[in-house]
């Protein structure tokens, strides 16, 4: 099994790199590739079981388009035929149509019909409880920005901010391309998240350190869920 | 209309201070608030001493701050400083009102205040500082502070053009913020004791901000501290102050100043703190004091331990640890120390963000950007998460490879004491947040009366 991290000697902002470092324990015999900057990706010539990118600075958004740019297509054929992806954070954005700030327009690679908007003077911090396929997800939200997507959307909305401030579901999900706002270890946070993406890329089985982290989920989901407890 | 709304507001703020005193509260930064509140250009308007320093930067300012105060108060100088308040805007406007004459003038020759790097947009536009000191910059709540480029950008667009820079050369983030001011660098020649640095989860700078390509670290201290270059021609700039030596028998640090041989007393042995008295040297060097003068006052001066005590009894040494929550570089420091101390170690980890407890649920992402893989040592005997937290924390410990069996949680830290394994080990270490200072140092009496009842 085959699992191509993108990037993450910049993209590994708030926490996200954690994801990967939790697969690797979930998946003791997957050979996992990090693809730098400077590298070619793995994805041009082969075809990895699972792609993952995490969340990067704004200035490293317009790297990272520049260098995926010439392998467009590819992204598209991916996700047309099935290969499963996690986009976490902003890193989705890149995918996208455009991200516009108040002195700048960044084209982004069109794969996804989202068009971000950044807000370098607000940040947006919120907790996120959202369903997805019947299972709760629980997450984090740090960002300047939001989008208007004509995608799918990743989860539908309990409490929290969605896409946009008027969305009610959060993030975008085009066949097994899931992308998310959604920052952090969202794969340690969610164990049915987790073991759905397990089982879809082939991996069936137990999650590492199932039986904790299914008690942190649970009580993080009690506090989520508890309407005295404010989001932001 | 301005000057007579600036009269009322510093008026207002000074009986607000009285009232504060007769009442022996803590008021760090209220007076200044209501100011502000009353007159929003009150720190424009304000008199300022005749020389103003700035310390800013993501970890070391109160250390920098209060060590140049300390420096400069043992040299004669009448010094302003917000030592004990607040680093925001009402803050910084608390401590002018305190140093100023009922008309608004400075009482004070030279104020040495500590900014928070967040307040830039908040205090530049109305009060520039003569100097500014960026001790470094990290990455650190994301929240407040989204990440270290974000927070080089505020300080680049708000910093006054006139204010001269003291930068950390062997910060490649923060040496580079506002490229047009008059600028002084210091940094540190890798020491004797140093061994190479461990790979850190976090390291805020790792490509070329110039050309993108990876950069190559022809020496890493820790994170993205160091000294690099890329093929590009792009590289770490070239300290004024270079320090060449530490001599910890003798407590010597040699310094090279722009080529001239220095020697001062060394006063920590910590290397991050040799960071923060070097940035101390420097800054009062370009104030135009003389070697000789800082070596006195060095003297008579010690860095304010509050972040770490240490106490043995019974053949037990605990050691209090202190750390920002919610900043991953502060707390893998800590964990680095702890993994370089020998003998047989319990660690508790008190990091709940106090505030998010009781009203929402705090965002953990942070701790995944800290190396909680430097505990996962043979000689670590147990580590106790703890708090409404602790099952996370149990998480990151087992994904960080510590043996489940050694991983004890506790809901609260009252239960810590109890929980302890003492005789098993001989070091043990009390991790915590800013804000649970309170909490920990009742831990730490009721485990040095466990220890006590060991004999």
């Amino acid at each position: 099994m085959q699992i191509e991290i993108l990037y993450p000697e910049i993209c590994n902002l708030f926490g996200d790199s954690g994801n990967m470092r939790y697969l690797r324990q979930c998946l003791p015999e997957a050979e996992f590739t990090a693809t730098k900057l400077c590298d070619e990706p793995l994805f041009v010539k082969e075809t990895p079981n699972f792609i993952y990118m995490g969340s990067m600075t704004e200035k490293s958004q317009g790297r990272v388009i520049e260098r995926l740019m010439p392998y467009r297509e590819r992204i598209d054929e991916l996700i047309d035929g099935g290969t499963c992806f996690l986009f976490t954070g902003n890193s989705m954005e890149v995918l996208g149509e455009s991200i516009k700030s108040n002195d700048d327009m960044l084209e982004g690679l069109g794969i996804l019909k989202i068009r971000a908007k950044r807000d370098m003077k607000n940040r947006l911090n919120s907790l996120f409880l959202g369903k997805f396929e019947k299972m709760d997800i629980v997450g984090f939200h740090s960002r300047f920005s939001t989008a208007d997507s004509e995608e799918r959307g990743f989860a539908e909305v309990i409490r929290g901010c969605g896409t946009n401030a008027d969305s009610k579901t959060e993030g975008v999900r085009k066949n097994n391309f899931f992308g998310t706002y959604l920052l952090g270890p969202i794969l340690v946070l969610n164990p049915d998240f987790t073991r759905y993406l397990l089982e879809l890329i082939g991996a069936e089985g137990k999650i590492a350190f199932e039986e904790t982290a299914r008690q942190a989920f649970k009580l993080r989901l009690a506090e989520f869920k508890d309407m005295k407890r404010h989001l932001d | 209309m301005g000057a007579v709304r600036f009269y009322i507001a510093l008026w207002s703020a000074k009986l607000i201070q009285l009232a504060i005193k007769i009442l022996g509260k803590n008021g760090t930064y209220f007076p200044g608030k209501a100011a502000i509140k009353l007159c929003p250009d009150f720190l424009g308007r304000i008199g300022r001493p005749r020389t103003v320093i700035g310390v800013t930067g993501t970890n070391g300012k109160t250390t920098v701050c209060n060590m140049t105060a300390d420096l400069l108060d043992a040299m004669g100088e009448d010094v302003l400083s917000n030592r004990a308040g607040s680093n925001i805007n009402a803050g910084v406007a608390t401590a002018l009102i305190e140093g100023s004459s009922l008309t608004g003038k400075s009482k004070k020759k030279i104020a040495v205040l500590e900014i928070d790097e967040r307040s830039a947009r908040l205090i530049y536009p109305y009060f520039k500082p003569d100097y500014i000191l960026c001790t470094n910059l990290f990455r650190d709540s994301m929240r407040r502070n989204a990440h270290s480029e974000y927070i080089a950008s505020v300080l680049t667009e708000y910093i006054p053009k006139t204010s001269k820079l003291i930068l950390n050369a062997d910060d490649l983030i923060s040496s580079a913020i506002a490229p047009d001011n008059e600028r002084v660098y210091f940094g540190m020649e890798r020491l004797e004791c140093e061994s190479e640095a461990r790979e850190n989860i976090v390291r805020d700078i790792s490509v070329c901000p110039e050309c993108g390509r990876t950069l190559t670290f022809d020496f890493r201290r820790y994170h993205h501290i160091g000294r690099a270059r890329c093929e590009c021609g792009f590289a770490s700039k070239t300290p004024d102050y270079l320090a060449l030596s530490a001599d910890f028998e003798n407590m010597k640090l040699k310094v090279s100043e722009r080529g001239e041989l220095r020697e001062y007393s060394l006063i920590t042995d910590t290397i991050f703190n040799i960071y923060n008295e070097l940035a101390a040297i420097t800054i009062l060097r370009e104030l135009g004091k003389t070697t000789e003068e800082i070596e006195k006052a060095l003297k008579n001066t010690k860095v304010v331990q509050s972040r770490f005590l240490e106490e043995s009894k019974n053949g037990k040494t605990v050691t209090m640890l202190m750390a920002k929550g919610l900043n991953a570089v502060a707390c893998s420091r800590g964990f680095d120390y702890i993994s370089r101390e020998s003998g047989k170690k319990i660690v508790a980890l008190m990091y709940d963000d106090i505030f998010d407890e009781k009203n929402t649920s705090e965002n953990i992402a942070w701790i995944y950007d800290v190396d909680y893989e430097f505990l996962n040592t043979d000689d670590l005997v147990q580590v106790i998460p703890c708090g409404v937290r602790a099952a996370d924390g149990k998480m990151r410990l087992l994904i960080a490879g510590v043996p489940e069996e050694k991983i004890t949680p506790v809901r609260c830290e009252a239960e810590v004491a109890d929980t302890i394994r003492y005789t098993e080990a001989d070091r043990i270490f009390l991790l915590y947040d800013v804000y649970r200072h309170n909490i920990a140092t009742k831990v730490r009496a009721e485990v040095m009366k466990k220890i006590e009842g060991l004999a």
